[in-house]
């Protein structure tokens, strides 16, 4: 008000203003003429005078900004922190969680707990009535589900559907009916929504934090994108429509019914798997002359293509026969109704797709803007076998061109299912560019946040990395390494071997050390199938004395792992790869001692080295020029009757000088093996 | 469209000859097979009233199409009357269709057969036409009249397109006019035919548009829907997705065009929907400022920017109502011990922020009656309060 008044006013004695504004526009100009003006201003004569007269000063209007305006704008000024784990995890030190599986429960921790929370004041609001906030914060006092109304009136069964209480809202019902009161057709319609949402049970209040935490434990089981599991999982938790349960008993006794009261039985029915029950009420409606909306069209077409026991030509038939009754009942189709159709279209395999396309053209050419559910549909149906090699559609390179650079905003529940879709094609297809284009479009302004939950997520970049270490240069990837792990996701320990690949085939083998490192941090301590990879590469050739020296460091610090795995748990077992690993890169950087311990393991757990390991065991002994060692070579070879123990003794022969003891020593061993060996071979032995 | 349309005319002639050798003359088309018709009208009698027993749908596209035809004939000459309205045009033009192609197939076969098709065919026609002639002008649609003024207007352009096209559509035909040959099948396919019109008739906004899309669309015989769906798919791998055949059930006009919203407080379903839509975005937070928005959207935080009016809503007023209060003082003495009083009041009100406006504007209001009803003693003490 203020501004608009004063506005007025300037504008009023803008005549007044004219010189200050006239000096106030000359002394802008830099030449001295200009200047020159400035002082003449009074003159009327003055040209930039009269200009300025003419032009009416607009002061702007005051400006009102939405509350969050400020943070928005703060916020979009930080970025992500490549080097710490995600902001939400930033909490006690001591907790910030290292692994996929952590980050998981820190996260289910920290809802369960506000769910508790809430769950406590909720149940005991009289414990929590004193409000300290100024000024009042109405989230934080404990809601009051109890019903006031204790009357039995309309009033009091409006309260109770408000309220979500579905036995009581259809126990006043009834007693309503018996006490002969008639109830209007509007609260029967809305007890009748509530009753058909939630399929005649008591909805799972949003406090009841074990059950949320069992459907996302059920959720985190479907590894991937396995629909089918996922779709199981929903079947055990939802509700079955029943025969005869209360919402059709009230919808029986209805004395007039209009359409809405037909359209939600008929949502409600498809929403708990009774289809073939709501296509025949939606024909009773149609016998009554009414109108279905197009959400009941949406739920008839789900539930035509999910009946049983019928073809996919002639659901296909029946859903378009469904959409020629919304054109003739003048019901306009929303971006639902076609998301349903091709999510349907996905159970009818090869055959969906051209009715798909259609569809998808359908929706283009009536102008409904596609959104992300659509096109994970379509991928979806497209892409439905993993193998590369069927021929495979190139349907996504059309899609990502046209969708990308683009913003979307949620539509449709399945909306954040396209990226991880979109991301597995890329990694079926083994195309970099695509993957690069898919996770453009993912940084392109807040699609971000159709990336989905948690497994999701990590899914996403699993791919995306598995990807770039397959086709990406190493030093690309390791970018992206630095950059995705941790603030981003926490990788799997086939990430990581997918890395230690990518490593070994650009000979950056001495990067290896550090990944060990990581993917102990990163809770990969006990997989033995990583540990295995990272000691095959590090074994495998010969290297410079620094990096075996680098090396072998690691694999002590693996070779600890074993150790305490075996403190934790008797069952576990040294791998007998991993124990020559281990020895051989011992042996190469020059730590005798331990790898001579290590020999003393492979007795213990009962595993045959390699020849090739017992060959520079002796190579070894004989630069210490220990014959001693040499003969614990031959002993070890001999307990496990290694064919190779012949040639040993011989190189020990010839490339030591024993003392006289060690010959004896020698001797009982070889006579040790006569027993079991043959007798030629000892008394070869013995003759020399 | 017109070209396929226009087109009758050339191949009526051809359909007529077994007739009468008179037929292609236009001028004489309509005395001519009156002439004729009493002839073979009566031997041919079995035949004719099975067409008359037909389907309903049957003997309805012969009321529409046969005379739209005698009549474009018989405009040939006349040539009086013009019409330009595209929408009947395509109208007239799908019932022609089909009546063309029933009748012209048939003369592509072999002679003893086609010709004993096409006469019933004919005489199918020429029954109605001793009826129609006489009472033509009353009888027809007006509208029909035009439109089928409008074709024959059209059809001295490009003859010979209009027949290659024709041909071509012939042949497209034949494989179903086979399989019609006999008895009663090529009838109950017709009406079918015959009606996916009606339905197609109805939607004219798109037919205008694309008619050639919708005739292509009535023809579709079942088996040769198959290859279509075939070559189409093997199409759709290489071309893009979004060129190509689409459902064709919603008109654009239908779905963009706003219907007032009738709509009464959101449903159960709709709130839960809404509540399913915003999980579909939720993510953790990026840093502690999206946290923050999104206490301040739980009313958890003060709103930014935090200013002394932070939390405050006075319905709006802005901060001068709230310190400028001499304008109530206008009842009030000019000077004295009461304006001076009054003024240390509003100076006081205009520092409280915990009143709003309307509470200061009461508060003065209050001393305003306070002074009235202590008039008498204030004259006695010599003090003048207005």
């Amino acid at each position: 008000m203020a501004s608009v008044a004063s506005a007025r006013w300037l504008r009023v004695s803008c005549g007044l203003c004219v010189p200050l504004t006239a000096r106030r526009a000359g002394a802008c100009g830099r030449t001295p003429s200009s200047r020159f003006y400035s002082g003449s201003a009074a003159v009327p004569k003055v040209e930039g005078a009269d200009v300025a007269g003419t032009e009416e000063i607009v002061i702007p209007k005051k400006k009102t900004w939405d509350k969050v305006a400020v943070l928005q704008a703060l916020a979009s000024t930080v970025h992500r922190d490549t080097t710490a784990v995600p902001y939400a995890f930033q909490d006690d030190p001591y907790l910030i969680p290292t692994s996929s599986v952590e980050s998981h429960s820190f996260l289910l921790a920290k809802k369960s707990g506000e769910n508790a929370a809430k769950f406590i004041i909720n149940s005991y609001p009289k414990y929590f009535l004193k409000d300290i906030a100024e000024p009042h914060i109405p989230c934080l006092m404990p809601e009051y589900f109890e019903p006031q109304i204790e009357e039995i009136s309309e009033a009091a069964l409006q309260e109770r559907i408000k309220l979500k209480k579905v036995k009581a809202s259809v126990d006043i019902f009834d007693q309503l009916l018996q006490a002969g009161t008639t109830v209007s057709l509007e609260t029967t319609n809305s007890l009748l929504d509530l009753l058909c949402y939630y399929g005649n049970q008591e909805p799972s209040t949003n406090y009841n934090f074990q059950q949320q935490e069992q459907s996302e434990e059920l959720e985190e089981g479907e590894e991937g994108d396995n629909v089918k599991s996922k779709k199981k999982a929903g079947h055990q938790l939802g509700v079955t429509w029943r025969a005869k349960n209360h919402a059709e008993r009230i919808f029986a006794l209805m004395p007039e019914k209009n359409a809405h009261s037909y359209c939600t039985m008929i949502r409600g029915m498809v929403k708990h798997r009774a289809h073939t029950q709501a296509l025949s009420l939606y024909t009773e409606l149609l016998n009554n002359r009414l109108r279905a909306d197009v959400h009941t069209f949406n739920s008839l077409i789900e539930a035509t293509a999910l009946v049983a026991n019928a073809k996919f030509e002639e659901k296909w038939k029946n859903i378009l026969d469904l959409l020629k009754q919304m054109v003739a009942q003048n019901v306009k189709p929303n971006l639902q109704t076609f998301n349903t159709i091709l999510k349907c279209l996905r159970r009818f395999y090869a055959f969906g797709k051209l009715p798909a396309l259609q569809t998808f053209r359908e929706m283009k050419a009536i102008g409904i803007e596609p959104s992300l559910a659509t096109y994970h549909h379509i991928i979806q149906l497209f892409y439905q076998h993993e193998s590369p090699s069927k021929g495979s559609s190139l349907i996504i390179y059309d899609i990502m061109d046209e969708i990308t650079g683009k913003k979307f905003s949620p539509k449709d529940p399945d909306d954040d299912m396209f990226f991880q879709s979109a991301m597995r094609v890329c990694s079926s297809l083994r195309d970099l560019e695509l993957a690069y284009q898919v996770h453009g479009l993912l940084n392109t302004g807040d699609n971000r946040k159709f990336i989905g939950p948690d497994h999701r997520r990590n899914f996403y970049y699993s791919k995306f990395f598995s990807l770039l270490c397959l086709m990406e240069q190493i030093d690309v990837t390791l970018k992206w390494y630095k950059d995705l792990i941790p603030s981003v996701f926490f990788p799997h320990s086939q990430t990581l071997i997918d890395l230690l690949q990518a490593l070994d085939v650009a000979n950056r083998l001495e990067m290896i050390p550090q990944i060990w490192k990581d993917s102990k941090e990163y809770g990969h301590t006990f997989r033995s199938d990583l540990k295995e990879e990272i000691l095959m590469l590090m074994a495998r050739d010969q290297h410079p004395p620094e990096l075996q020296a680098a090396f072998a460091d690691c694999a002590a610090d693996i070779k600890s792992t074993y150790e305490s795995q075996d403190a934790r748990q008797t069952a576990s077992e040294w791998p007998a790869n991993s124990l020559n690993y281990i020895a051989i890169l011992f042996l190469r950087a020059g730590r005798t001692q331990e790898a001579w311990k290590m020999l003393g393991l492979f007795r213990k757990h009962n595993k045959i080295p390699r020849n090739e390991l017992l060959n520079e065991f002796m190579d070894s002994a004989k630069a210490s020029s220990s014959p001693a060692q040499a003969i614990e070579v031959i002993k070890l070879a001999n307990s496990f009757s290694l064919p190779i123990c012949e040639g040993l003794t011989q190189r020990l022969i010839a490339d030591f000088t024993l003392s006289q003891e060690q010959k004896e020593a020698l001797g009982d061993l070889t006579a040790l093996t006569s027993d079991s060996d043959s007798e030629s071979d000892s008394d070869t032995s013995e003759d020399k | 469209m017109f070209s396929r349309v226009s087109a009758v005319l050339p191949f009526r002639p051809l359909s007529q000859l077994p007739l009468c050798s008179a037929g292609p003359e236009a001028s004489a088309a309509i005395v001519v097979p009156l002439a004729s018709s009493h002839g073979t009208v009566r031997t041919k009698s079995n035949s004719q009233r099975y067409f008359g027993t037909n389907s309903v749908i049957c003997s309805k596209k012969d009321d529409k199409s046969v005379p739209a035809c005698e009549i474009s004939k018989e405009t040939e000459n006349q040539q009086s009357i013009k019409e330009n309205k595209k929408k009947d045009l395509v109208n007239i033009i799908k019932g022609m269709k089909v009546e063309l192609s029933t009748v012209n197939v048939q003369t592509t076969k072999p002679p003893n057969r086609g010709q004993l098709k096409s006469l019933e065919a004919a005489i199918g026609r020429l029954q109605k036409s001793p009826e129609d002639a006489p009472r033509k002008s009353k009888s027809l649609n007006p509208e029909l009249v035009a439109a089928a003024a409008a074709v024959a207007d059209s059809l001295p352009f490009d003859k010979q397109t209009t027949k290659s096209e024709l041909l071509r559509q012939l042949r497209q035909h034949e494989e179903d006019s086979k399989a019609q040959k006999d008895g009663e099948k090529p009838k109950i396919s017709f009406s079918n035919i015959i009606s996916d019109m009606k339905v197609a008739r109805s939607s004219t906004a798109r037919a205008s548009t694309q008619p050639v899309h919708q005739i292509q669309f009535d023809e579709g015989a079942d088996d040769f829907v198959d290859q279509e769906k075939m070559a189409d798919l093997r199409k759709s791998f290489r071309k893009n997705i979004y060129k190509g055949k689409r459902l064709n059930i919603f008109e654009l006009k239908a779905v963009t065009e706003e219907a007032p919203e009738t709509e009464a407080a959101p449903s159960l379903w709709d709130v839960e929907f809404a509540k399913q839509l915003a999980a579909v975005t939720e993510q953790p937070f990026q840093n502690a400022f999206e946290e923050m928005i999104q206490w301040t959207k739980e009313g958890k935080l003060w709103e930014f920017p935090v200013n002394n009016e932070a939390g405050f809503d006075d319905d709006g007023s802005e901060f001068h109502e709230h310190i400028f209060l001499d304008k109530y003082l206008e009842g009030f003495p000019k000077q004295g011990p009461i304006r001076h009083f009054m003024e240390l009041v509003t100076c006081g009100l205009s520092k409280n922020p915990y009143l709003s406006v309307k509470q200061k504007v009461e508060h003065i209001e209050w001393f305003r009656n306070y002074f009235n009803e202590k008039q008498d003693i204030l004259k006695e003490s010599g003090i003048h309060f207005s």
